[in-house]
């Protein structure tokens, strides 16, 4: 037998994980020309599914119009406003609770029993509550984020580290400077884990909630579009929706970054 | 001002519902301006006398007193952590901060006597970093700063260098000394390294395993200021072995018995 | 999607040859609706299977998917009401034929009715179509026939859809279910309903609509395909109007406003009971009109198409003789004894 001389390899190399930047690229762009061929073509009948082209040109349309923003100024209040109480209520209930094993003991309970139902589910009954209008979309949207809030902000604050809160008090921290400099800190990276699975909710809750007794919003033209079968319209409302998904997504993200800085620097 | 702990006893429950005693009895005082190391093994209490002092937990029985105390409208202590226990969502400046801004101090003077600090303790250029871009070493001296700025009658340090390589150990040793001579503060100085507080020490208090009891207070006879040719010292070596000697039978007994460690 | 596969689907089966065709089926999509009637009758009474022809019914919830399904090549006969939906199919691409008359909305034949809140109209709030400016007025759907009607009946009025807030509430229960909470003012609904709220005490007809503004409601309609098999769809057409013609002298037919119950009244009472599962005293309250041989208001789609182009909800007209074939209708009233 004759000795080798053998170069040590790294045997870990099959366990990277590539970044093929192209191809994620190239995939999107490949599918939107698939789907544009297929409608040219006229495989499929463009009643069925419209052409990238077509959704684009219409959607510059209904820019130009006017009834794009009016749409989408109405959901955007809508979201704004459910989005902005539900959060708020979702943070104070749930730093309370996990401050206070008193809100705990009051608030936990009614939270376990009434989280599991579908927000949707109630949306008739908040109709039947507030009327058909703006309240019931709103208190929907509101309801939706405030659980996924409450509760991340409740685990945010029970994650906190209790060598900080000592610490703060050994500085002479009181109650409130510990609540508000110790615990809400601490629970930021679980509030905005919750303001982006709420933003999601959120979403899907307003589609529904502008799917009853609505005539603006994004919801309504997708339903309306359906209504009247002009789909091309359907499409660019479905665009829009996800392309607001995707920005709400993004703006939560950055958000993020400027107020959790010491995650990301 | 002097620290005076009078039959200080502390009995805690463990989960298990049965009662621990972690503190028995322990009558000490601490003068003005002295650096006063804790030596003793593992859990043997030392971190909770430092709590009792800094005013974070209760004592079973006896009292603390700071005798002599000129403002008591704030706590006289600051502590220092073993884990640093920095706010990560603040910077090296907000950490060092904090402790002025419970005491209302106005956001001028405040950042005036933190920059200060961040010089004292060698940290100039890097105010505006986040606990989590700083070495361990550099993490402690914010700590360090942080319980110097809010001028403390007395500082507490849980083994503030057991968490740092040993290398960084020494230097921040060397410094804190350094630091020690030129603000003269009272210390007291929680370690389980025999050396490092016969080293630092003018005093050193050494308790028993659990429950603590405190075996002896052995005066350090090494001129000041201290420097690292004085570990070879034979005085330094002898104060050693007298400590080791105290308590090795004490930590022998931890090793065989079920209940210590 | 289901439809596009749909779509995959009949083309398969066309290619695969007219071993379909020799069962001489034919899928007709309607509601369950008093206005169906006519189709129930000619299925019942075996005016189809007469001309070989066998329907197979197909049930909806609402007109506009009818057409749809029709697009999708799910049905082949459309029987129900003209909603902006299936002339947008048409302004698409999407070839198909509207052929006969289905229903009209018609003076004195009570079908789709305004309903107001009764506390409204004993409070003399609203008392006339005029009295609904500014109201909350609740239907199905934008774009349905009652969307339709409705804009219609205001601007006789002299006021515009504009001056009304028009909430749509998709179905037609939780319509009447918006009236009953007090959620809106006023209604359209079509019958039984606008009788049910009446009886149940929430509810005021204010009028019948067809009263206020007749028009071609509903119509028959062929799929492209179904239409160039030119025998079957004569065949299908042939039995319609033997249907019609039975239909028209059984439930339709007055004398001095009233209805004169013809021979097979009950009989075409029970087949409309039978099918859309209510009650015959409430399918008695009243059948739509339609022409006794099925003969279509054709003008009438020209001026509804007109209609939802300048309400913005048809991008432009459809040339009538893209839309409308009535070689149908009318070779088979010829062909067709009395």
């Amino acid at each position: 037998m004759t000795e080798q001389r053998v170069p040590v390899e790294d045997r870990t190399r099959f366990l990277e994980r590539k970044e093929f930047k192209t191809a994620r690229v190239l995939s999107l762009i490949g599918l939107v020309f698939l789907w544009e061929l297929l409608a040219r073509i006229g495989w499929v009948p463009r009643l069925f599914l419209p052409a990238p082209s077509a959704v684009v040109g219409e959607a510059v349309e209904m820019v130009a119009s006017g009834e794009l923003f009016r749409y989408l100024g109405s959901s955007l209040l809508r979201l704004a406003l459910g989005f902005a109480i539900g959060a708020l209520a979702g943070i104070v209930v749930g730093m309370a609770v996990g401050f206070s094993s008193l809100a705990e003991a009051v608030v936990m309970p009614v939270i376990a029993a009434t989280f599991p139902i579908p927000k949707i589910a109630l949306l008739p009954l908040l109709i039947l509550w507030l009327g058909i209008g703006e309240p019931p979309k709103v208190a929907v949207i509101a309801l939706g984020v405030f659980f996924p809030m409450a509760i991340n902000s409740f685990t945010g604050v029970r994650n906190a580290d209790p060598l900080l809160a000592r610490a703060a008090v050994s500085f002479g921290a009181g109650r409130w400077s510990v609540i508000r400099k110790v615990m809400l800190p601490s629970a930021l990276p679980m509030i905005f884990a919750g303001l982006k699975l709420g933003a999601g909710t959120a979403l899907l809750l307003l589609v529904a909630a502008e799917m009853i007794g609505a005539e603006s919003g994004i919801g309504f033209l997708i339903l309306h579009a359906q209504n009247i079968m002009e789909t091309t319209k359907l499409m660019v409302g479905i665009v829009v929706l996800s392309l607001l998904g995707v920005f709400s997504h993004w703006f939560l993200t950055w958000l993020e970054r400027v107020a959790v800085p010491w995650k990301h620097t | 001002m002097r620290v005076v702990i009078e039959r200080l006893s502390k009995t805690y429950q463990d989960r298990s519902g049965q009662s621990v005693e972690a503190l028995q009895s322990i009558d000490l005082s601490v003068e003005e301006e002295e650096f006063l190391a804790i030596v003793g093994p593992s859990g043997c209490g030392k971190s909770t006398l430092l709590n009792i002092i800094a005013g974070l937990l209760t004592p079973s029985e006896g009292d603390v007193f700071f005798d002599g105390l000129r403002d008591g409208s704030h706590p006289p202590t600051a502590m220092v952590f073993q884990e640093f226990a920095l706010f990560p969502w603040r910077t090296v400046l907000g950490n060092i901060e904090f402790g002025l801004e419970e005491r209302g101090v106005a956001a001028g003077e405040r950042h005036e006597r933190a920059m200060r600090l961040v010089e004292l303790v060698g940290l100039a250029g890097f105010e505006e970093k986040y606990p989590h871009q700083l070495s361990g070493g550099m993490r402690q001296r914010v700590g360090i700063a942080r319980a110097l700025a809010v001028d403390p009658a007395v500082l507490l340090m849980d083994e503030p260098f057991s968490a740092l390589d040993a290398q960084t150990r020494q230097l921040l040793q060397i410094e804190l000394l350094a630091i020690w001579e030129r603000t003269r503060k009272t210390i007291l100085y929680v370690t389980h390294n025999i050396q490092e507080a016969v080293f630092m020490a003018d005093r050193v208090a050494v308790l028993s395993r659990r429950p603590g009891r405190l075996i002896a207070v052995v005066p350090v006879e090494l001129k000041r200021p201290r420097s690292e040719t004085m570990l070879g010292d034979a005085r330094f070596l002898q104060t050693v072995d007298l400590i080791w000697g105290l308590i090795k039978a004490d930590a022998e007994k931890a090793l065989v018995s079920p209940e210590g460690g | 999607m289901r439809r596009v596969m749909a779509v995959a689907l009949i083309a398969a089966l066309a290619l695969a040859g007219p071993a379909a065709a020799q069962e001489r089926k034919v899928k007709v999509g309607v509601l369950k609706l008093t206005s169906s009637a006519p189709i129930f009758v000619g299925v019942e009474k075996g005016f189809f299977k007469e001309f070989g022809i066998e329907p197979e019914l197909v049930f909806f919830q609402a007109a506009a998917p009818i057409a749809t399904a029709l697009a999708a090549g799910q049905v082949e006969v459309g029987a129900t009401g003209l909603t902006a939906a299936l002339y947008n199919i048409v302004l698409q691409g999407e070839k198909l034929w509207i052929v006969a008359d289905k229903g009209r909305e018609w003076p004195g034949y009570p079908l789709v009715g305004i309903v107001v809140q009764k506390e409204l109209w004993n409070k003399g709030e609203v008392r006339s179509v005029k009295d609904l400016k500014g109201r909350r007025i609740g239907l199905t759907t934008l774009g349905s026939t009652f969307h339709f009607h409705l804009g219609n009946i205001l601007e006789r009025e002299g006021l515009r859809l504009a001056d009304v807030k028009v909430i749509p509430l998709q179905a037609m229960p939780s319509t009447v279910e918006a009236l009953k909470g007090k959620q809106v003012d006023a209604i359209m609904v079509p019958q039984p309903f606008p009788g049910t709220t009446e009886a149940q005490g929430f509810g005021k007809i204010l009028a019948w609509a067809g009263d206020l503004y007749p028009w071609q409601i509903a119509t028959v309609f062929y799929a492209k395909g179904f239409a160039a098999d030119r025998e079957k769809a004569m065949d299908f057409m042939k039995g319609y109007v033997k249907a019609s013609r039975y239909y028209h002298d059984a439930v339709l037919v007055q004398k001095d406003g009233q209805i004169v119950p013809g021979r097979n009244y009950e009989e075409v009472v029970q087949i409309t009971a039978k099918h859309t599962g209510a009650k015959p005293e409430i399918i008695k309250i009243g059948f739509p009109y339609q022409d006794r041989n099925g003969r279509l208001l054709v003008p009438d789609i020209e001026t509804q198409m007109k209609w939802w182009v300048e309400h913005g909800f048809m991008k432009s007209l459809i040339p009538l003789k893209e839309i409308v074939d009535t070689s149908f209708i009318e070779a088979a009233i010829q062909a067709v004894k009395e």
